[in-house]
């Protein structure tokens, strides 16, 4: 980690990373660094990997094979204390996985009084600031069965923004959105990127991609076909996958 | 000692350290002081089954000619009783098990028992008697008994003489484990006639079971008290001299004549007589019922929950130890690992058990299987996005299962729980088998005694039929709250 001299600006360095379920090959053969403060939009056909990728950066997936080393650490080294590490590094999710148990200010000062020996006043203060970053402040006491989609999708963002994490994952964090609801998320994601977390976001809005993103990714077959800025990409594609993707999603 | 004296140091070190093995040995035997059972605590296995030597009065006494003599003998020579009802089988086994110190049950002095048991002075002369329906004036003679049927309870004498004469005669026997299956075989005309012993049939007769004897009673063996062999000879010694003072004083008779003798009491046998004289003790049967299985319910929720984390657990190993349990305790029955625990475990490490805590421990570990499956289908319930969740903020295993996981599945899980209690509640009734004094076991304690087998069981149906309904409606109604 110290070879490189642009250590300190590397957040995540993926190298050859495979993953395979069984017979199926889902990543086949991954190498790229994601850099402090880059937005990494990640496109592509759906079972191109995309999820799959963004998985294995906290290994909420087993890697096959490869390394994912996070801020210096080597996620595939047994020594790792990878709850550790995911303490750094929020995961947003399609389904928004809410504990439908707790009140949504439960949900956010769950994870931070478990693994922090944070006292409960200051984990409910900050979770409060937080709720009112997303806009949520009065649904702090409610259940999220009561709440609408967009509005369960920021408190998740809430949720994983209470650990303060330093790089921030989102997995599709719209698709399961109606259309009405989408903006509000995406203005939260537009807030995050300007205030300068590192984000690596899978997602179908290419508007969204092209405006925010500092660096697109274009997977398909388990494979990272073509990347760069943002205007190289949507406005002069070289691969004739990514034309074809392009051609049919905008 | 003299041909051994050869002076060989070795030999001569082990024959002093026998002797002083020896020494030490029968100071233990014999408790210290002058020799005697004196002040001694004595547990007494006895059957539950038995009247007139041994059963359960209104008000839950142990009483009979044998219960009567034993506590008259121990104040005679002052030692302390503990009287263990286990039935028949279950008190010889306790005996050898050495979870009792003897057996009194109405029990035969034979050569083939002297093999596993030392015997005390016989303390009753039986003898084998047969008896008939009172309304039934065909059968006079066993000769009467040819081509018919004859009912007889295991291991008995009375069964064992019935064998020796029906070729002789031409019968045909057909074995129950009780006495009161016995007697209902020839009501429902099945059989015609019953053999036991006499005094056990003249007390059924007293108290009016319907029967009547027609032949003379056989000459038969006599009862002793019985200890594991080589074990607890103060204590036949004291019985032994206990029954001598008894019967020089006039005690015995006196006993016996309380049992045999035309005291003549007719009971209430309606269904309301019986419910009214039966309650306060079938109440008593119900708490012990139910303390067994809210103990055990409980229990049995921690077991499940450790091993139904063990059965989702991502380690090979640890799932093994999960399914294992879980295998055993489904793949046995109940009443096998309830002998296993009481007679086996206790045999096999030495130990004391009492029967209250080994229905404990069988009842929790058998639904604790059980409730290791429902805890397991609880977790597996749960979607595993919220194990992803919780997971990508760092938190740990374990508490994610404690603060996210489990009080979902617990939701999910409340039916399942609640149909195991109502299963586990049933259950308790298996372990009358080995004594425990529960709602079944009092009811056939009560049948021993007054042979009213069919209103017995119908009042002791209602009452669980009660006590379950009750208790599925209100949890019911819980659920309907928590889940909310």
């Amino acid at each position: 980690m110290t070879q490189d001299t642009a250590a300190d600006t590397v957040k995540i360095r993926i190298e050859g990373l495979h993953k395979s379920f069984g017979d199926l090959v889902v990543l086949d053969g991954i190498d790229t660094t994601i850099a402090h403060g880059e937005v990494v939009c990640v496109i592509g056909p759906s079972g191109s990997g995309k999820s799959t990728f963004l998985r294995c950066l906290n290994k909420l997936e087993d890697i096959t094979a490869g390394r994912v080393i996070v801020d210096g650490f080597d996620l595939t080294d047994k020594r790792v204390d990878l709850d550790r590490v995911r303490q750094h590094i929020g995961m947003v999710f399609q389904h928004f996985n809410l504990f439908p148990h707790l009140s949504v200010i439960d949900n956010v000062t769950l994870a931070p009084l478990v693994t922090r020996k944070m006292d409960r006043r200051g984990a409910e203060r900050r979770a409060m600031e937080l709720l009112g970053q997303v806009g949520l402040a009065d649904k702090a006491h409610v259940k999220p069965s009561t709440l609408s989609g967009g509005q369960k999708q920021r408190v998740a963002i809430a949720r994983a923004l209470a650990m303060n994490p330093s790089i921030m994952l989102f997995d599709e964090a719209t698709s399961a959105l109606d259309p009405e609801m989408v903006g509000d998320v995406l203005e939260v994601l537009r807030e995050l990127a300007r205030g300068g977390m590192t984000m690596v976001v899978v997602t179908h809005e290419m508007g969204f991609a092209r405006e925010v993103g500092t660096r697109v990714i274009f997977m398909a077959g388990g494979h990272i076909v073509e990347e760069g800025p943002p205007a190289e990409i949507f406005d002069h594609p070289k691969h004739p996958r990514l034309q074809d993707f392009l051609s049919k999603v905008l | 000692m003299a041909a051994v004296a050869k002076p060989r140091e070795s030999l001569r070190w082990a024959t002093l350290t026998l002797v002083a093995l020896l020494v030490m040995g029968l100071a233990a035997l014999g408790g210290g002081a002058p020799a005697s059972a004196e002040g001694r605590h004595y547990v007494v296995a006895t059957d539950v089954t038995f009247a007139p030597f041994e059963f359960q009065d209104e008000r839950g006494h142990f009483v009979g000619i044998d219960m009567d003599l034993i506590h008259a003998i121990a104040e005679d020579q002052g030692f302390q009783v503990d009287i263990k009802p286990l039935g028949f089988d279950a008190a010889l086994q306790a005996v050898q098990a050495n979870q009792a110190d003897a057996v009194m049950a109405g029990m035969s002095i034979t050569d083939e028992r002297r093999h596993t048991f030392d015997f005390s002075d016989p303390y009753f002369d039986s003898g084998v008697q047969m008896a008939v329906l009172a309304t039934n004036d065909d059968i006079r003679t066993y000769a009467d008994l040819r081509g018919k049927r004859v009912a007889v309870k295991n291991g008995t004498e009375g069964a064992a003489f019935a064998e020796s004469i029906k070729n002789h005669y031409g019968f045909t026997t057909v074995s129950f484990a009780d006495s009161s299956s016995m007697y209902d075989e020839v009501r429902t005309g099945n059989s015609v006639a019953v053999f036991d012993d006499y005094p056990v049939l003249a007390y059924g007769i007293e108290q009016g079971n319907g029967f009547k004897t027609v032949t003379a009673k056989e000459a038969g063996n006599s009862y002793g008290m019985a200890v594991n062999k080589g074990r607890n000879a103060e204590f036949l010694r004291a019985f032994n001299a206990g029954l001598r003072n008894l019967k020089g004083s006039g005690r015995y008779d006196e006993i016996v004549e309380r049992y045999l003798g035309a005291a003549a009491i007719t009971p209430d046998n309606s269904f309301l007589g019986l419910l009214k004289s039966t309650f306060p003790l079938l109440m008593l049967g119900l708490r012990m019922t139910l303390i067994l299985t809210a103990v055990s319910i409980v229990i049995a929720l921690a077991l499940g929950v450790l091993f139904g984390l063990l059965r989702v657990s991502r380690s090979i190993w640890l799932r093994a130890i999960g399914t294992t349990y879980v295998d055993i305790f489904r793949g046995t029955p109940l009443l096998v690992q309830a002998f296993f625990i009481y007679f086996g475990i206790p045999t096999a490490l030495g130990i004391q058990m009492s029967a209250m805590t080994a229905g404990i421990i069988t009842l929790s570990l058998n639904a604790g299987a059980y409730m290791t499956e429902i805890v397991r289908g609880g977790i597996l319930s749960v979607d595993k996005g919220q194990m992803e969740a919780a997971r990508s903020l760092g938190m740990g295993y374990l508490p994610t299962m404690r603060k996210v996981i489990l009080p979902q599945a617990f939701r999910t899980m409340i039916p399942s729980y609640i149909n195991q209690f109502v299963i586990t509640l049933k259950d308790t009734s298996i372990l009358s088998v080995i004594g425990i004094a529960e709602l079944t076991q009092t009811g056939r304690i009560i049948i021993a005694r007054n042979f009213q087998s069919f209103t017995m069981w119908l009042i002791i149906g209602i009452i669980y039929f009660v006590v379950i309904m009750t208790l599925t409606k209100l949890s019911d109604r819980m659920e309907k709250r928590l889940v909310k």
